[in-house]
């Protein structure tokens, strides 16, 4: 007769109410009707095994084996899909077993644009295909420094967006929001150690934080007080200069403002 | 007196003549005329370089991440921090793909306003291209004239949605604001008024000699090395490709006015000089048409679709079912379908591209950003070598790249 | 309080001497501030444009500088990321003393919106600072304000001035 009680602690990790009846409509898949499209589709799955290829909301999508990945964007390339617009990859590794990377690629001269996914299970590595697309060198060193999914025969496969030493690979979905260990402690170690930590402190990561009493950090906006004096109720006059002003510097007086009828101040 | 820590001296990064004469240089994370945080390593032999590699990643703020536990309506001021120059386009393409995801319709007042935003956030990018690149060259009269026009452009969108900077103007499912006569009128005057001004700073810079000493034959782009780079915006089109989103793939009323897609066949800084020009007057026209177009428009701004978009103000604060649905979908976030999409917008700096994987639920499961920057970023490994010194800095404010798109 | 006379002039005069001198020297470097151009991110395109024409910054006296080296107050203005922190660090123990440090716009106070795990909460966990701005991104009038609020900060100083060691020991 009681609805079941649940904690509240985290409700802001998910949508604390989701309805268990709740069926979300898939995006219908509808087959490739646009001639272009399928006839550069045709011309690659004359070498390549394409599994499925349909048209998402007018997005073409091939999806091919991981090992058929390069060959099929070789094939594209020929067709004239010369820009590799952007790759990426989707984590799975907790429904799946594995990561779906995906690749888009854009046709300047029929304007056409395809997608083509592939599907490579945890430890695989994937082929790099640096050498057709010249985009492929940072998009797939992004891949490799958020997912961890390493690339053959890439020239320079180093993180690039987070810092050399860094652990763990942030876009996973087990590696937390707000970083690990390694992660929280980072600039401190770095710069002074880990002697310093505890004079520093930890991060103040909760947002919805407040404390009134507090006067060393600066959260009492409007009745600023001196650094760990008592706080106060009074307001912080704002006063663009000291009251009697400073020598050979044009006193400021609020009453001498004028404040314009019209926006345009050029005029 | 120095704080303790335990950074290493500072010499650790410049190695000086090696044996075979060339000088590694840091133009380091911090520089007047990196256009952000750029650490671009290079090896010189004398002026020339030989290979240049950059080093990003210093404003990687993690957003794609923080899009996965946020629902879509939260994470739309988030991405006005992407490409801070022009809030609005980022905001219009993450709306724009998440509309596509759900099968949203727009209402045709709100795509008018979305374009005359989205054409203002162009020509307030550009002014400000200007005047940083004319800054890095030497032109500082120029940066504060463009900065002055520029501020006529920030007075309009603070006027329309209260924030010079970070608009967060566009909503998914339409604008949250009406746009008043007199609003209006403002820009026609502003429209009126802005083409002298640019034919003011071509006379300034177009014919001097040291401006084109310092542009012409500086950053030849070739076209293949373009593409191969996922290029996109006027880096393609100042090696001579016809590209643009606009004109290809029109979404909102790009289809229904008249503008011309400048190209240049030079490939070279100038020629993107002039065609960055071009494209103000362009998008000056297009305003012109567009503020036509209000007129005879009925006056919805969301989308009518309850179950994504909530219904607007009057009928929140006076019907009952509107309120409660408004509640669901801001505490709990609207669910689109299940799938994925990729859609690419004409930002003012390129192709600005979002891929969203939904799973059903109030979060995207996967949200990558394709931001132009990036991949011009990427770029300068390949273009920078056999260029001097002097050219680095003409080249990356040619490019136009801002890093809070590079490292999002 | 005249239960003793305090003769002022008998050392010489020294401690008026020094209160003038403490206001004169604090006068000079109060209204000549020179900014160290730190602009990360968005931040710093609403401190371009309160240098620029409108919002002018050259009428405090307060121009931007380039180098460390040459600079007096480093304006943090936009985000702070941990692959960026031993940067900043450095580039602080470059500038000479006096030194001050403004905080700009909610990611340098705190992280702002970024509350992940690249962002460094807050540049005083790094260096110490004496003006936090609120605001994202704060107007160029509030970056003029904290300005202002800075000189009237300097002239209440005494010229023997220690770091505020906020933090650190």
């Amino acid at each position: 007769m009681f609805r079941r009680y649940q904690p509240k602690e985290n409700v802001q990790k998910k949508a604390y109410y989701t309805d268990r009846f709740l069926v979300v409509p898939e995006i219908p898949k509808n087959p490739v009707e646009d001639s272009v499209s399928l006839s550069h589709i045709d011309a690659v799955s004359k070498s390549v095994n394409i599994i499925e290829s349909y048209m998402q909301r007018d997005n073409v999508v091939m999806i091919v084996d991981a090992k058929d990945a390069k060959p099929a964007l070789a094939l594209l390339k020929d067709q004239g899909y010369k820009v590799l617009t952007e790759m990426s990859a989707v984590d799975w590794l907790a429904k799946k077993g594995g990561f779906e990377v995906f690749y888009q690629l854009l046709n300047i001269k029929a304007a056409k644009r395809i997608r083509v996914k592939c599907f490579i299970k945890e430890n695989e590595a994937i082929e790099s295909v640096e050498p057709l697309f010249r985009s492929a060198d940072w998009s797939e060193r992004e891949m490799y420094d958020m997912f961890g999914i390493k690339v053959n025969n890439h020239p320079n496969l180093k993180r690039i967006l987070l810092p050399e030493d860094w652990h763990d690979y942030p876009l996973r979905k087990t590696y937390p929001l707000h970083g690990d260990e390694a992660a929280n402690w980072y600039e401190v170690d770095l710069i002074y150690g880990k002697e310093y930590r505890d004079v520093i402190g930890p991060e103040q990561r909760d947002a919805a934080y407040v404390d009134e009493n507090d006067t060393k950090n600066f959260a009492r906006i409007g009745h600023e007080v001196g650094y760990g004096e008592q706080p106060t109720r009074n307001l912080t006059p704002i006063r663009y200069q000291e009251e009697g002003g400073v020598p050979l510097v044009k006193k400021m007086k609020p009453e001498e403002t004028k404040i314009r009828a019209d926006k345009s101040w050029n005029k | 007196m120095q704080q303790p820590n335990r950074l290493a001296p500072f010499y650790e990064n410049l190695a000086f003549e090696r044996e075979d004469d060339r000088m590694i240089i840091n133009f380091g994370p911090n520089h007047p005329s990196a256009h952000g945080l750029l650490n671009l390593i290079l090896e010189l032999s004398g002026e020339e370089i030989v290979k240049a590699y950059p080093n990003v990643g210093f404003l990687h703020r993690g957003m794609e991440k923080m899009a996965e536990n946020m629902i879509y309506n939260e994470f739309l001021p988030t991405t006005d921090r992407m490409d801070y120059v022009a809030a609005s386009a980022n905001n219009y393409g993450f709306a724009l793909a998440v509309e596509k995801l759900v099968g949203l319709e727009v209402p045709r007042r709100a795509k008018v306003i979305r374009m005359l935003l989205l054409e203002l956030n162009r020509l307030a990018s550009h002014l400000f291209w200007l005047a940083t690149h004319a800054l890095d060259i030497g032109a500082m009269s120029v940066f504060l004239y463009a900065f002055r026009e520029r501020e006529y452009v920030l007075d309009l969108i603070e006027d329309y949605c209260g924030a010079r900077l970070t608009h967060s103007s566009v909503r998914i499912g339409g604008v949250p604001l009406d746009v008043t006569p007199e609003w209006r009128k403002a820009m026609a005057e502003f429209m009126a008024h802005l083409p002298n001004e640019i034919t003011m700073y071509e006379n300034l810079l177009d014919t001097n000699r040291i401006w084109r000493m310092r542009l012409e034959e500086v950053g030849y782009l070739d076209p293949e090395i373009a593409q191969s780079w996922g290029c996109s915006g006027i880096m393609l089109r100042g090696s001579g490709i016809q590209w643009d989103i606009r004109k290809e793939e029109p979404y909102e009323l790009y289809d229904e006015v008249d503008f011309d897609i400048p190209t240049s066949d030079k490939c070279d800084s100038y020629g993107r000089y002039k065609l960055y020009m071009e494209e103000m007057r362009q998008s000056i026209r297009i305003i012109n048409q567009v503020l036509g177009m209000y007129e005879g428009t009925e006056p919805a701004l969301m989308a009518h679709a309850p179950q994504y978009v909530s219904a607007p103000k009057e009928q929140i604060m006076t019907q009952n079912y509107s309120l409660m649905q408004h509640f669901v979908l801001v505490t709990q976030g609207m669910r689109p379908p299940v799938g994925d999409i990729y859609v690419g917008t004409e930002s003012p700096k390129g192709e600005l591209g979002y891929y969203i994987y939904s799973d059903g639920e109030a979060y995207p499961y996967r949200l990558k950003i394709r931001a132009p920057s990036f991949y011009h970023t990427g770029l300068l490994q390949d273009w920078l070598p056999g260029s001097y010194l002097a050219d680095v800095v003409t080249m990356i404010g040619s490019s136009n790249t801002v890093f809070g798109e590079v490292d999002r | 309080m005249a239960q003793h006379e305090v003769n002022y002039l008998q050392k010489g005069g020294l401690p008026i001497m020094l209160t003038t001198v403490d206001k004169l020297v604090n006068w000079g470097r109060s209204n000549s501030l020179w900014f160290f151009t730190f602009g990360l991110a968005c931040c710093a395109i609403e401190m371009m444009a309160s240098g620029a024409g409108r919002f002018d910054f050259d009428r405090y006296g307060i121009i931007f500088r380039a180098s460390p080296r040459q600079s007096e107050v480093m304006v943090i203005s936009g985000t702070v990321t941990k692959k960026y922190a031993p940067f900043i660090r450095r580039l602080y123990d470059q500038m000479a003393e006096p030194k001050w440090v403004v905080s700009m716009g909610s990611c340098a106070n705190t992280g702002g919106m970024f509350n992940t795990y690249s962002t460094v909460q807050g540049v005083d966990r790094i260096i110490p600072v004496d003006i936090y701005l609120p605001g994202c991104a704060p107007r160029p009038e509030t970056l003029q304000y904290a300005a202002l609020m800075l000189q009237q900060k300097i002239r209440s100083e005494s010229i023997n001035r220690k770091i505020s060691t906020k933090r650190f020991i």
